[in-house]
């Protein structure tokens, strides 16, 4: 399969007052496929955001290169394109929103790319309904919660038509349904519309949805697998400043105290399930 | 401090269109030492109560007393420097161009002497786990998401209140982080009498931490009293727009397929110690509260 996205050797650092620069990135080598939900955990500081602000060219590398479906990011011929293919959704709404109502907002980004008003007016429409916000289009954003804000933030996203998504913990300023509604979409957008998904997180719960999960360390990645596999390995990433899925640190528990139960229970469902 | 919050209502834009009641009647009271959490679903007020308990805003109506003082009336200065609020969104608060100098911003403004300036900004970033040698010339802007957390949370303890609002303050951080930052607080908390007021949408993390649950829907308390009877009670949790914590989910579920178990068990090792028990393997198990982390 022809990758999405392919990381060579990228480094990243950043400028400290007095001219000295961090590492951020130490060596990233990684390919992403078209179609793939990817969560990206590690702890605060090991390179997650800055990682996917290369995938769309938001940062370029100090060493090393990323292309995204064969372009290379550094070179700015590409970088529009680049743009076009992969979209970024922010930790907080409020910092995405720049209209008066909700469909100015999500038609933003296909007007600045000078496209027809019939196109326009089509592309808006089919991205509010991607997000179930199709009845929300003459309201003002700020009279949104938080959860339907981020999901015009999604919209305007999805509105240049992106074949990936890059979405840098796009919940955690939201309550337990927006949270939800946000995670459906994004597996939705993920199953149904084939868009290759990044998804950014602390929650070890969330990444659990995704078919792989990648773990970042000190600028490196350092586990690459399924989430059955990945969070098998309860006491690495405990190592890593990460924990378990609530689920699966309550299965470890039981088989501690002598519970047979078998492998890759990712939710409280399944857990009871196989208890029951 | 005492805290008293009588029947405060508060609304944004009075008599416009967009006129909003964000608070519609809140009644409670915090005595020096509680460790209280307040819960519910995004709009249901929280975070302008706390706006309020820091004398931010004015009450549309009712009041909002900091040992005695009105807390948003200019007079209770004094009041007011005895509480701390961290905010949810720090690129809200955070203004200053090194880590070192925002933290250490409250306490220029106190007027303490060089060394005790120097001294609290330490512990404090030690308490939220930032290394100052590394971090402290690091330009805010250049942090990540949970680092730009801690330094808002530092520049909150640097001012050692007695009082310690933290909206959301784990929002953002790794799962790490979140443990040994709870853990630190709630010891401190303990070690001085501190009072603890904890907004968030983490059932799972309060349960840990808090002993009250003060629960909001709509600009009204829902519901106030013990954790473990609030936190376990699914159905006000939903109608309220939250879900239980993951162990009561997974109680409930096999309370539900006809288990004996308490449902009201909060804690992984306690829905552990539940399901144990149940299973008739009767081995008795040490708890391990977020203090003895």
């Amino acid at each position: 399969m022809k990758p999405f996205i392919k990381v060579r050797g990228l480094e990243h650092a950043y400028p400290l007052e007095g001219g000295e620069w961090v590492p951020a990135l130490q060596g990233i080598d990684l390919t992403i496929g078209p179609g793939e939900f990817v969560a990206l955990i590690g702890s605060n500081g090991s390179g997650k955001s800055t990682l996917a602000r290369h995938f769309n060219g938001l940062l370029l590398p100090t060493a090393g290169e990323v292309w995204v479906e064969g372009l290379l990011t550094s070179d700015p011929r590409h970088l529009w394109e680049v743009r076009q293919r992969v979209g970024m959704v922010f930790q907080n709404p409020e910092n995405q929103l720049v209209a008066s109502t909700v469909e100015e907002d999500v038609a933003f980004g296909p007007e600045n790319a000078g496209l027809p008003p019939d196109e326009i007016r089509q592309r808006v429409d089919e991205a509010l309904a991607l997000v179930g916000l199709q009845d929300y289009c003459t309201h003002p954003p700020q009279m949104l919660s938080g959860g339907q804000k981020q999901l015009v933030a999604i919209a305007g996203v999805l509105a240049a038509r992106p074949a990936c998504v890059v979405f840098d913990e796009p919940t955690s300023m939201l309550d337990p349904p927006s949270r939800r509604r946000i995670l459906d979409t994004v597996r939705r957008l993920n199953a149904e519309q084939g868009i290759t998904v990044v998804l950014i997180t602390q929650s070890m719960d969330e990444a659990a949805i995704a078919n792989r999960v990648l773990a970042m360390h000190e600028g490196r990645i350092v586990m690459d697998g399924p989430p059955r596999d990945v969070f098998e390995q309860g006491e690495r990433l405990r190592a890593l400043g990460l924990g378990l899925p609530p689920a699966v640190e309550i299965a470890r528990r039981l088989r501690e105290q002598g519970l047979a139960l078998p492998p890759g229970l990712l939710t409280v469902d399944a857990l009871a399930g196989a208890l029951c | 401090m005492l805290i008293q919050v009588e029947n405060l209502a508060h609304t944004y834009a009075p008599g416009t269109p967009l006129a909003h009641a964000a608070l519609r009647g809140v009644s409670l009271q915090i005595t020096p030492g509680e460790r209280v959490g307040i819960v519910g679903r995004t709009g249901s007020g929280k975070s302008t109560l706390v706006q309020h308990l820091a004398g931010l805003l004015k009450p549309t109506s009712g009041r909002v007393l900091l040992d005695g003082a009105a807390a948003h009336a200019r007079s209770s200065a004094a009041q007011r420097r005895k509480l701390a609020l961290a905010f949810q969104y720090p690129e809200h608060q955070i203004f200053e161009h090194t880590v070192l100098r925002e933290v250490a911003f409250g306490p220029r403004n106190l007027g303490l002497a060089k060394d005790e300036i120097s001294g609290r900004v330490s512990w404090a970033l030690e308490m939220v786990g930032l290394d100052a040698e590394v971090m402290g010339a690091r330009v805010p802007f250049t942090l990540s998401g949970g680092e730009m957390r801690r330094v808002a949370l530092a520049s909150a303890l640097a001012m050692r209140p007695e009082v310690l609002v933290l909206d959301e303050p784990t929002a953002g951080l790794d799962p790490q982080g979140r443990r040994e930052l709870l853990g630190r607080v709630a010891r401190w908390q303990e070690e001085i009498g501190l009072t603890l007021i904890l907004v968030s949408h983490d059932l799972d993390e309060l349960a840990r931490v808090v002993e009250r649950v003060v629960l909001l829907d709509g600009g009204r308390v829902a519901a106030d009293g013990p954790v473990r009877q609030v936190l376990s009670d699914g159905d006000l949790l939903r109608a309220s727009g939250l879900d239980v914590p993951y162990p009561v989910a997974l109680l409930q579920a096999l309370h539900d397929a006809g288990w004996d178990v308490r449902t009201d068990r909060l804690l992984p090792q306690e829905a552990v110690a539940e399901i144990v028990q149940a299973r008739g393997m009767g081995i008795a198990l040490g708890g391990d509260d977020v203090r003895s982390d």
